[in-house]
């Protein structure tokens, strides 16, 4: 193995492959990045068994060759070299001599055997999607997932693919959310896909890229330009959210975004640390906020909101409603309720998108 | 239909348990006195938990006062109850009964009620004596404590039987005794009314007015009368009982309504900040045993015994439910001060309990998903508040170096700054 590629390429593969690689692992090679030199060019991947991360950058390669190194000292290398040609060769086994001007490194590695082979998916008949309608899926859904582990098919994101939609749904049981963008083409699919490679997606494809997206029996397949990752799928059958989605909700409030988030997180300050109840109480034109905890003191805050329906007074955790009001992409809110016990459901006002999206999340119990 | 199956009931009662834990936990000490007393404070004002077989014939027995047990027993050595070695060993005990059924009810740390209903199939029909001298040996295996057990169709068959069990010196107990379907009443006949369960002093004195000292005595009359002399509910009551009938059943889950810890004082405690520092070492348990349960609280309940044996007690429903030592002492210290500001003589007693209980991990989430049947193998949603809170970690170190302290429990506590 031998060739030479300019600082710039080889920060940026490494970039691209780094964070793939887990920081802390019991099996040595994985903290290493394979580097494969071919005709091509020079292919970097790394990988933490449930992601792998792979992709292929110019260089000029005089004799092919694989090799693995450890991968934070050949980036923590990369950086403090000066922005000139670097020269890669491999001496012996499992050794690679790095010369950049007089700088002059030899990194001990292991042989290229030992890395994971990647998970064969192949791409014939792949979906395809623009990275910007796929980042905006992923960025409004996954935060509902759940980080728990009792239940490992919540820790995923379900990927609906229609002919006619795309649909991400997220749920922690307690609070859910769901996006719907329209598309064509394709046939149907359901998958459940773990948000730490959705993550992957958004970092490593611009959005105006065209991605393939293939699945084999339990693995699914990104493709776009030399960029490849792989992720592990979770077993479904998600469950039916369909059924928990309110469709009797018959009071509604339209309430300004940041006004509210301020108010909660006024309240949360005095709310329980281990419940952060808070109380909502709606009627007439205001919206009241209440918080009341033994140790600690209380609060009160009220906004003005328009509210259709009869008056309520139902219980939340603080947390899940700011989360939710984050990732509403509008000014202002409108919540509809049933009663204190009935989930509620949080969509964005006058959005300007073809997508449609919507978040629902589930009272706490008022206690007294 | 298992309506019709005739109930089989086991009770397995560990064997002197506090003085056997406390033998294990200290072979060289309490290990080697044949006259052990655990219970109290060595100042001598606390009381009796258990004393030894030997100690016994010198009249002293649980609940007594430890200075009268000295007086009987001066020669007897006496020790602190390990609270934490008898948990672990009572988990220990149930871990293996629940080996045998599923339906273990733990009646307090070393009474269990094993439902053995419907598993004579399980076991291929040997006889419940059988199956009861194979959960002695595993207990003994496990725990290294001795268990006896009784059976029969009700727990309170059971639980006399259990008594009867008893290897105890001059008795026939050999560990197990198992009472036959339609043998209870004839079981029943050797029994005083003192030894059923539920019937105390006030009541045994109100019924040997009556004539009424021995089962027997019950037996000569008729259910009418008895509802004439003792009221309907108590009357029905004795006569269902004296026949070895009982309906309660073994409740596996039987949860605790609350936890409560107190102190009896070696001197009576005259100062508001003596009081205070013992309030916070009891909110302190207290609350350690809430968490460990998994559990959080409404209600906290002060008790204070003054020097007279007044006894007197506070207790707040708070809006939302606690579970940290901070939020328990908070409220218990305001209503000591109430209690204190009522009548401020010098306290013997000392207690915080708490009540009114959610589940830790629920704190009234409500969830969205009922767990589904097709993920029948995942558990149910847990419905998780956010963890990380300070107060919780800083309590669950506490508890941590307060295992790793060993002998001496209350090594480590938290200091009663005002300022936490």
């Amino acid at each position: 193995m031998k060739f030479t590629i300019t600082r710039e390429q080889l920060q940026e593969g490494l970039t691209a492959v780094a964070a793939a690689i887990p920081a802390k692992t019991t099996l040595p090679v994985l903290s290493n990045v394979l580097v494969e030199a071919t005709k091509q060019g020079l292919r970097l991947s790394g990988t933490d068994l449930d992601i792998a991360v792979s992709t292929t950058v110019a260089a000029d390669v005089d004799a092919d060759g694989a090799v693995t190194l450890p991968a934070k000292k050949l980036v923590d290398i990369t950086r403090e070299l000066p922005s000139a040609p670097i020269r890669f060769a491999a001496v012996g086994e499992q050794r690679v001599s790095i010369e950049c001007g007089r700088s002059k490194f030899k990194l001990l590695g292991l042989p290229r055997e030992e890395f994971p082979s990647f998970p064969a998916v192949k791409f014939d008949g792949a979906w395809q999607a623009t990275a910007g309608v796929v980042h905006k899926l992923v960025g409004h859904v996954a935060f509902a997932a759940s980080t728990e582990e009792s239940r490992p098919i919540l820790n995923g994101v379900l990927w609906e693919l229609r002919p006619d939609r795309m649909r991400m749904v997220a749920t922690n049981g307690h609070r859910l959310a769901k996006m719907d963008v329209p598309a064509s083409g394709g046939t149907s699919a359901d998958l459940i896909v773990p948000p730490k490679a959705l993550e992957q997606i958004r970092r490593l494809f611009a959005s105006d890229a065209a991605i393939d997206v293939a699945k084999s029996d339990n693995h699914l397949g990104f493709r776009s330009g030399g960029k490849l990752v792989f992720t592990r799928l979770i077993e479904g059958p998600y469950p039916n959210y369909e059924q928990v989605i309110p469709r009797e909700n018959d009071k509604a409030a339209t309430i300004d975004k940041a006004a509210m988030a301020g108010a909660l997180r006024r309240m949360s300050v005095v709310a329980s640390d281990q419940t952060h109840r808070i109380r909502l109480a709606f009627s007439g034109g205001t919206v009241k906020f209440s918080v009341q905890t033994p140790d600690l003191g209380e609060a009160q805050d009220e906004l003005p909101v328009t509210y259709e329906g009869e008056p309520l007074e139902i219980g939340f955790n603080a947390t899940y409603l700011l989360e939710i009001l984050k990732y509403m992409p509008t000014d202002e809110v409108r919540l509809t309720l049933k009663a204190p016990e009935r989930a509620a459901t949080v969509e964005p006002v006058g959005w300007d998108d073809p997508a449609s999206y919507m978040a629902l999340v589930m009272p706490l119990r008022l206690v007294d | 239909m298992a309506m019709n199956l005739a109930r089989r009931i086991l009770l397995a009662d560990a064997d002197a348990f506090y003085v056997s834990v406390a033998r294990l936990v200290d072979p060289e000490g309490a290990g080697k006195a044949l006259l052990l007393i655990v219970g109290g404070s060595a100042e001598r004002r606390g009381v009796v938990t258990s004393a030894s077989y030997e100690a016994r014939r010198y009249g002293v027995h649980s609940a007594m006062p430890m200075a009268r047990a000295i007086r009987l027993c001066p020669k007897a050595t006496v020790v602190p109850v390990p609270w934490e070695a008898c948990a672990d060993k009572s988990r220990q005990i149930k871990t293996v009964l629940e080996q045998f059924t599923p339906a273990v009810e733990q009646a307090s740390s070393d009474e269990f009620y094993l439902d053995m209903t419907g598993t004579a199939g399980l076991y291929r029909n040997e006889p419940l004596a059988g199956t009861a001298r194979r959960m002695r040996a595993a207990v003994w295996e496990a725990a290294g404590l001795s268990v006896s057990i009784g059976g029969g169709t009700s727990c309170l068959v059971a639980k006399l039987a259990a008594g009867v069990a008893k290897p105890l010196p001059g008795t026939t107990g050999d560990g197990v005794q198992i009472v036959e379907p339609g043998a209870e009443g004839e079981f029943l006949r050797r029994f005083t009314l003192a030894d059923l369960p539920l019937v105390g002093p006030k009541f045994q004195e109100r019924l040997r007015r009556l004539g009424l000292r021995t089962v027997d005595d019950v037996l000569r009359h008729d259910r009418r009368t008895l509802v004439a002399w003792l009221g309907d509910r108590e009357g029905t009551w004795l006569w269902e009982r004296v026949r070895g009938i009982d309906d309660a059943g073994v409740e596996p889950a039987r949860a605790a309504k609350s936890i409560s810890r107190d102190a009896t004082f070696a001197a009576d405690l005259e100062g508001d900040a003596a009081l205070e520092r013992q309030l916070l070492a009891l909110a302190d348990r207290a609350s350690a045993d809430l968490r460990e349960a998994g559990l959080l609280a409404r209600t906290v309940t002060v008790k204070i015994r003054d020097a007279d044996f007044t006894t007197r007690q506070a207790r707040r429903t708070l809006p939302e439910p606690v579970s940290s030592d901070r939020a328990v002492y908070a409220v218990a210290r305001e209503l000591l001060a109430k209690l204190r500001a009522a009548r401020r003589v010098p306290a013997r007693l000392l207690g915080v309990a708490l009540s009114q209980f959610l589940r830790d991990d629920a704190g009234g989430q409500l969830s969205l998903l009922s767990p589904e049947p097709t993920a029948s193998h995942s558990p149910p949603l847990p419905p998780r508040p956010h963890a990380g809170a300070s107060d919780r970690r800083a309590t669950r170190a506490v508890r941590t170096r307060r295992r790793g302290a060993g002998a001496n429990p209350r090594a480590v506590n938290r200091g009663s700054g005002r300022g936490v």
